[in-house]
């Protein structure tokens, strides 16, 4: 069986750009599983997402989705894609475009009934999409995009504008197509969300892949560590300490981080015996992203 | 939004899907370009009303002369030059701001990663045209029969659609070209600008013979005399060999228009 996606030494330059926006990047999701694309603004990763939905084509390398060409026809019936800024023709209803994405697809019309259900738009069906929220049209897209079953599902930034429910509810839904055999290649600036949702984080920086392993294995490989404590201390007190790489202080509370936690501990303690509320927590994902792509720019 | 357990199987995900046929894809494109036409009747006022009142005026006043071809009434010729100022807006209009707009909203970019082909959603947005064109040019027919300026039979006048039709296509992919790279206000402007001074240096509105001599030498350049007088042509009769010369510029305009709309539309928007 193909890979749902696999891209090898894909590089594309920007016309009139000095550097390459992709660099080799190679990149590999199989069937049911769920990799997110991570990194900084400009890292590359729409640039990778419109190779992979075929809207480009890479200078050098091959992107093949379940083994075929994106950019053709037939491989785009393996392929859904919720795209970043989209607006649909305003005039159409919530239920003729679902069901045209179906028709397109091949699929019948009336698998469409159950996908609006499946993210909250049967009430809406009759409503033409022009007068939907942010939110709505993020779940019309969705539905358009599941409504024929892709192999290989593209969410570029899919819950921006969703609240914190609706966020849930997005990623629940799609988790109960992971044992279908549906993979997901998503980016998103909720780093934590990813972490959540995905088997596999991917990290671009500067055109370039700097990390690509399981959520816990990027933050486990982090020696950082984060002290949070409550003291009149200043931050100089701290900031020469062996170990420590960042001090921010806000409204009494000093945030350190450190790769020697217990040194700043006992320094807080010795010099004020007043300190409270001390939390000491291994990195987040979103600090391991961070790290993964401070090392590639240093 | 709510979860519920959808009948997803491993199956439709993991096989390859049957695809449609390319005939069933116009059609689900086509449907979907009538059914957004409909729903925004402000452009019908454009599209059809403006050039039906064009020519309602111009044949209340001079539509009674037999000065038309073939000693024709004036309102009768009318139709063919009328008509084709009516369907090379529409036809021009239409798609090229329709594709515009989609561009920019974001909606091209999801047409291009779906099964449909994009030439065949551009075909669609031209084909979605056609029943404003029969509009227009029935309009312009009952407005004629209502001045009493109308002698066409009906085989002349499925004769004459039939040449404003075909003849409008290279004004379609123009207007495609400009779609392609330009703001939909600015392809607005850019074909607005275009369709009027081309009607009238065309001899659409007026005849040749009453503009300047120089006129007439440039009209025979443009497009949009020789769809006129390829619409004229089944008003002429025995007299239309000529037709085949018109047919064979308009088709040449139309090779170089769709090469121009298919580099403007290819050339990556890096």
């Amino acid at each position: 069986m193909h890979p749902s996606l696999d891209a090898v030494g894909v590089t594309f330059r920007f016309a009139g750009a000095d550097a390459p926006a992709l660099d080799d990047v190679s990149l590999r999701v199989d069937p049911g599983e769920y990799v997110a694309l991570l990194g900084p603004n400009g890292a590359g990763k729409t640039t990778l997402i419109g190779m992979v939905t075929g809207l480009r084509v890479p200078d050098r390398g091959t992107v093949r989705v379940c083994g075929g060409d994106p950019t053709s026809a037939r491989t785009r019936l393996r392929l859904g894609a919720v795209l970043q800024d989209t607006a649909f023709p305003r005039h159409l209803t919530v239920r003729e475009l679902v069901e045209g994405a179906a028709v397109r697809s091949g699929v019948p019309r009336g698998r469409a009934a159950g996908v609006l259900e499946e993210v909250g738009l049967d009430d809406l069906a009759r409503r033409r999409s022009g007068k939907l929220s942010g939110g709505q049209r993020r779940r019309l897209q969705l539905a358009r995009a599941l409504v024929a079953d892709p192999a290989l599902l593209v969410l570029d930034e899919p819950t921006e504008g969703l609240d914190a429910a609706a966020r849930r509810d997005f990623w629940r839904n799609l988790t109960a197509r992971r044992d279908a055999g549906m993979a997901v290649l998503l980016t998103t600036h909720i780093v934590e969300e990813a972490g959540a949702v995905a088997d596999r984080v991917s990290v671009i920086a500067g055109g370039r892949v700097v990390a690509d392993e399981s959520p816990a294995s990027l933050t486990g490989r982090l020696a950082d560590r984060t002290v949070s404590v409550r003291t009149a201390l200043p931050a100089a007190v701290v900031r020469d300490l062996p170990g420590v790489l960042r001090v921010e202080e806000t409204a009494g509370r000093l945030v350190v981080v450190t790769t020697s936690p217990e040194a700043v501990v006992r320094r807080v303690l010795h010099d004020d015996p007043t300190a409270h509320d001390l939390r000491v927590e291994a990195a987040s994902l979103e600090e391991a992203v961070m790290a993964a792509t401070d090392r590639m720019s240093a | 939004m709510t979860t519920v357990d959808t009948p997803v199987t491993a199956a439709t995900a993991a096989t390859a899907t049957r695809a449609p046929s390319t005939l069933a894809l116009l059609g689900a494109e086509v449907r979907d370009e009538l059914k957004q036409v409909y729903r925004e009747p402000a452009a019908l006022f454009f599209s059809v009303l403006m050039p039906v009142a064009f020519f309602a005026f111009f044949s209340a006043m001079f539509g009674g002369e037999t000065a038309g071809v073939g000693g024709l009434p004036v309102g009768t010729t009318m139709l063919a030059t009328f008509g084709a100022y009516g369907v090379l807006g529409a036809t021009m209009l239409t798609p090229g701001i329709g594709l515009a707009e989609e561009r920019e909203r974001g909606w091209l970019d999801v047409v291009k990663v779906s099964p449909v082909p994009v030439p065949l959603t551009l075909l669609a947005k031209v084909v979605a045209t056609l029943p404003y064109c029969v509009g227009i040019l029935g309009a312009m027919t009952a407005t004629a029969a209502a001045l009493g300026v109308l002698r066409i039979g009906v085989g002349q006048w499925l004769l004459l659609l039939a040449a404003l039709l075909v003849g409008s296509l290279p004004f379609a992919l123009i207007g495609l070209a400009v779609g392609a790279r330009a703001s939909g206000n600015a392809t607005t402007a850019v074909l607005n600008a275009f369709v009027i001074p081309m009607a009238i240096a065309g001899g659409l509105w007026f005849p040749l013979e009453m503009l300047p001599g120089w006129m007439g030498s440039v009209a025979q350049f443009l497009p949009t005399y020789h769809l006129s007088r390829l619409a004229l042509g089944p008003l002429e009769g025995g007299a239309a060999t000529g037709s085949i010369g018109h047919a064979a510029y308009l088709l040449g305009f139309a090779v170089v228009a769709g090469a121009v709309a298919a580099v403007a539309y290819r050339r990556p928007a890096r």
